[in-house]
């Protein structure tokens, strides 16, 4: 195993995201303040104009505290690193990565998560702080930030996967927004996956998006036990697992259509 | 009239152009209704399962909030038809200097750079916001009859709205090397267009219809068409698309005093 070049990809993508410094912290203050302020709106929407006194099994502050800690987990999960793949493919600067003694797949992600790695340690740093207000248990933020960042993997992995539509097909990008859409609702970050009524439940449960923000939500909170974790950490390694022979099997077969001036 | 009619004329043209340039990418034309029906897909769910929870939000039944989000498409659609790609190459203008070309054009070059692009094929998203009002606007209490033709002047109201932000969005370019920051911006506060504003608390609601006007693009559309605005509220929704026109006015004038050609 080469942690050089490993290294070297992860400085230099934390140094390409951090270019710009100023529209950085913008990015991530940006996409942390304004979906919370929307989903905290919509508990106030429901609880202080609807009049209810609970929705789902959860109180108005359960809500909120949802709110605040899977925020902390929304920064985490997966960029677009699937998109910069499906472009080079679209576009042949594939062709530079291929004569590289790098796996692209794996350059790629490592680039992509420099920025993601050193958010969710400002992340922990506030979710920690967050538990002695909230009175949740430090080292449940530790294990669910763990969760987290597994998740972060799985994403990359399914958008690698969903990249390689982009060596038969132009427009691929596209699948990849779908996907993006589709993680955003069921990932638990616009409502808590609760709400889903129980007939409906199997939609979120047979993904794995759950593991990205709602999973490590609910053991941050309390509402999953030890053994509940440990569980889904097993389910999350045969996630990867699943996930990393799939990035091979479509990269091998793929690859063969690709002409270097375009997928 | 004449200048009217010159400015018909160019507009005539752009729309060949890019009608011909629709014609060569016709599976760019499936894409964009597969992703934009997948987003209305995922904000029907959204709301769906809200509601699975509870009968009102913000005083909206669920049929009203599916009207809403009819309105909210629709409008959304047509900035997309009419804008959103000459937003994309916006900044471009500025810091690669492609505003010279425009600047030599013997017509205005705001003009020019806000309607160059054309998205005809997102005119089936606007098709399809209008027949979602269409299947909720009998359970969502909407008179119907005459007021189906108030649909299309709200639905302006909406598309001026949008371009007035984006272009307020935008036009520091001019100041800044790169609009990229306040682009996101743009994006992070258009959420808040594609909720209801009655779920918002007085302060933000304020806001939304004011310095930030988003409640403009669907909500306040939407309220108009089922329940009707007073005319203090008419008179409020006029005065702010007014004040931004003013301004992004002001500021575009000021930007090209600003513009030295190549990176500015």
């Amino acid at each position: 195993m080469n942690w050089q070049w490993r290294w070297a990809a992860l400085k230099n993508g934390f140094q390409d995201a951090t270019a710009y410094r100023i529209e950085f912290f913008f990015e991530v203050f940006g996409s942390a303040v304004t979906p919370a302020i929307i989903q905290i709106m919509l508990w106030y929407a429901l609880f202080q104009v609807g009049g209810a006194s609970q929705v789902a099994g959860l109180s108005y502050n359960e809500l909120i505290h949802y709110t605040l800690v899977s925020t902390l987990f929304t920064q985490v999960r997966g960029g677009n690193n699937d998109f910069e793949l499906s472009e080079m493919i679209r576009s042949g600067a594939l062709s530079n990565y291929l004569l590289r003694p790098v796996g692209v797949v794996e350059f790629t992600y490592i680039r992509g998560v420099a920025p993601k790695i050193f958010i969710a340690g400002l992340c922990l740093v506030v979710g920690i702080a967050l538990s002695f207000f909230l009175g949740l248990n430090p080292t449940r933020i530790l294990g669910a930030m763990g969760l987290a960042m597994v998740g972060n993997i799985i994403h990359y992995q399914l958008g690698a996967i969903l990249a390689t539509a982009a060596f038969h097909w132009e427009e691929a990008y596209s699948v990849l927004m779908v996907k993006n859409m589709l993680v955003a609702f069921l990932s638990g970050e616009l409502i808590p996956l609760t709400f889903f009524p129980e007939k409906w439940a199997w939609i979120w449960k047979s993904t794995p998006f759950y593991l990205y923000v709602f999973g490590p939500t609910q053991y941050a909170l309390g509402k999953w036990t030890d053994a509940e974790f440990f569980h889904q950490v097993l389910l999350s390694g045969l996630w990867l697992i699943g996930f990393s022979i799939l990035v091979r099997v479509s990269w091998a077969l793929s690859i063969r259509r690709y002409q270097s001036l375009g997928g | 009239m004449n200048t009217l009619i010159h400015y018909l004329e160019i507009y005539r043209v752009q729309l060949k152009n890019n009608f011909v340039r629709e014609a060569v990418y016709r599976t760019n034309f499936l894409t964009t209704l597969f992703v934009d029906f997948i987003w209305i897909v995922v904000e029907f769910s959204l709301f769906t399962v809200i509601y699975a929870n509870t009968t009102t939000l913000g005083g909206w039944t669920q049929p009203q909030i599916f009207f809403f989000l009819g309105v909210f498409f629709s409008s959304d659609a047509l900035f997309t038809v009419f804008f959103q790609r000459n937003f994309w190459v916006f900044s471009d203008l500025v810091n690669k200097g492609e505003l010279d070309i425009l600047l030599t054009k013997p017509t205005s070059p705001v003009f020019l750079a806000l309607t160059r692009s054309i998205n005809i094929t997102a005119i089936f998203n606007v098709v399809l916001g209008v027949l979602i009002m269409i299947k909720y606007a009998g359970p969502a209490g909407f008179a119907g009859g005459l007021a189906w033709f108030k649909v299309p002047v709200w639905l302006t109201v909406g598309l001026f709205t949008a371009l007035h932000i984006r272009f307020f969005s935008s036009v520091w370019v001019f100041w800044t090397d790169r609009s990229w920051a306040f682009t996101h911006l743009y994006y992070q506060f258009f959420n808040f267009a594609s909720k209801p504003d009655t779920i918002y608390p007085k302060a933000i609601r304020f806001l939304l219809r004011t310095a930030l006007p988003f409640a403009f693009i669907g909500s306040v559309p939407a309220r108009a068409l089922l329940d009707g605005l007073s005319t203090t509220e008419e008179l409020g929704v006029a005065a702010v698309l007014c004040a931004f026109f003013a301004a992004n006015g002001i500021l575009w004038n000021l930007g090209l005093r600003r513009y030295q050609s190549a990176s500015s």
